[in-house]
């Protein structure tokens, strides 16, 4: 567990030079900046010699979830005041919210892409292949009830996260879960608290917890192997890890990699065309997984 | 069920029926519920099965489909900032563009149907927007949350939005376009948008 104890501390390190040099960053290209209640703004110039107006909302009061590192409405100036009527026209009945450029900061682009490539070809050539082939030997039942097992064990981050997020209701269900599951689902083989009971599994995670408590996203990290994330989102990952039942046994290194291994070939196969869906509909692969990741998770942390 | 509550549900039916012919109650939900039970009758009659009667089945879905969806809402919010600096010829070259990689989209997601069932789980309307939300059931058990966004244009509602799991489709879009836009220029954009909807 030590390693994952310096994992951890590094992330926390990384997070805030991340923030300071993103925020460094920011105030250079601001040409002006002004204060209005509680907010922050500035302009930028942008190619078509129209102004970009960036406005931060740094009211905490509003949402809760506000933070700097958080997504910020954007609205268009013109130079033109022709121009700025007839967009104002067009864009007037847009309801509120949904023409905010919401997206995720991504300094490390370039750094990020290679691992998105390296990771493509890890599962064309490897993942793929070999989840296709355990899929052609079991059958669907059996994958689903390692699937139900897998997540019945990591119940300890769901409960803990639902307490975390003042989620009471949540927390008892997941409780109730676990009992339930463990026994008359067979060691969690079967999801019967689901089925027979009606009670929902809470996807609660420490990255979410984060974001709830007002913690922004920092920037976006492609991990090798583990695939899209944050720098919230990886703090999450390494906290929840306390959690994870597999850290409490003491195993070691490689143990924990093959269990690991496993679950993700039994969820590849569980999953098998969604990502070459995502590939094949998508511009720019890289660009539309980073957004996905970005909105799903912005999305869970409302939930 | 028991005999006499059968009796309770169908007179509350009947009232619910009633009550909601004259109100119209539900309109966006009717419109996304139409669409949608026609695709799936579509994609499951037997006599469309088969390799060789694929081009026929793409052929009613995508009618069923383009019924439904408001191309330009979509392109408008799609390029957003982009948009107003395009002339109106380059307008419809990208609402053209853009409906195809769409319908592709949409017509490969059809075509993995295997008995997914769909849930209406209720829906907001703010002045002529309007929300659906519906849960899919997978065969495997897991539920999908999925948002249609619609807009009122004369009597029907047109789908401009839809969003699987909070990731919404026009925002992804947008982000990817914006960003290849932003690094080179408009023009290559088309190019590529063009490479990608020749090679499907």
């Amino acid at each position: 567990m030590r390693i994952f104890f310096r994992i951890f501390v590094f992330s926390i390190f990384f997070l805030g030079f991340f923030q300071a040099t993103c925020f460094a960053a920011e105030e250079a290209i601001s040409s002006i900046s002004f204060q209005k209640g509680g907010g922050y703004g500035f302009l930028i110039q942008d190619v078509g010699g129209s102004y970009l107006v960036a406005v931060m909302d740094l009211d905490v009061s509003q949402e809760g979830n506000h933070s700097r590192g958080r997504a910020r409405p954007l609205s268009l100036c013109q130079k033109d005041s022709s121009e700025q009527e007839e967009d104002e026209e067009e864009f007037d009945d847009i309801p509120e919210g949904e023409m905010e450029v919401d997206f995720i900061r991504d300094p490390f682009e370039p750094i990020n892409r290679v691992f998105f490539h390296l990771n493509d070809k890890l599962y064309f050539w490897i993942l793929k292949p070999v989840a296709a082939g355990y899929k052609k030997v079991t059958p669907d039942q059996f994958r689903i009830c390692v699937r139900n097992f897998f997540s019945n064990l990591l119940m300890p981050i769901r409960a803990v996260n639902c307490l975390l997020q003042g989620k009471f209701i949540g927390f008892g269900s997941e409780l109730l879960r676990l009992l339930v599951n463990s026994t008359v689902g067979m060691l969690g083989l079967m999801d019967p608290a689901q089925t027979a009971l009606k009670l929902e599994k809470q996807d609660e995670d420490f990255g979410q917890t984060l974001g709830l408590y007002g913690l922004g996203p920092g920037v976006y990290i492609n991990w090798p192997v583990f695939g899209p994330s944050s720098v919230r989102g990886t703090v999450g990952f390494v906290g929840d890890m306390y959690l994870d039942p597999a850290a409490w046994v003491s195993i070691d290194f490689g143990e924990w990699f093959v269990i690991r291994g496993y679950e993700m070939v039994n969820t590849t196969s569980l999953s098998l065309g969604e990502y070459e869906a995502l590939k094949k509909a998508a511009l720019d692969p890289y660009v539309a997984l980073r957004d996905a990741y970005y909105q799903y998770r912005q999305n869970k942390i409302k939930n | 069920m028991n005999r006499s509550y059968l009796w309770v549900w169908v007179f509350f039916f009947t009232c619910a029926i009633c009550v909601s012919i004259p109100a119209m109650a539900g309109e966006p939900t009717e419109m996304v519920r139409k669409t949608t039970d026609k695709i799936i009758a579509i994609v499951t009659d037997s006599s469309l099965e088969g390799p060789e009667k694929a081009a026929e089945r793409k052929r009613l879905v995508r009618e069923a489909v383009s019924e439904q969806f408001n191309r330009k809402e979509m392109s408008r919010r799609t390029l957003a900032r982009h948009w107003r600096k395009r002339t109106e010829e380059e307008k419809i070259e990208f609402i053209d563009l853009y409906g195809k990689l769409l319908e592709q989209t949409y017509l490969d997601r059809v075509e993995g149907y295997s008995g997914e069932k769909v849930f209406y789980e209720g829906e907001e309307v703010d002045g002529k927007y309007g929300v659906v939300k519906v849960k899919i059931l997978t065969g495997q058990g897991t539920k999908i949350a999925v948002e249609y966004r619609l807009k009122k244009a004369g009597d029907d509602w047109l789908v401009y939005d839809v969003s699987i799991e909070g990731v919404s489709l026009v925002n992804n879009y947008r982000n990817q376009f914006n960003s290849i836009i932003v690094r080179s220029s408009y023009k290559d954009f088309i190019k590529k948008l063009k490479a990608k909807v020749e090679k499907q």
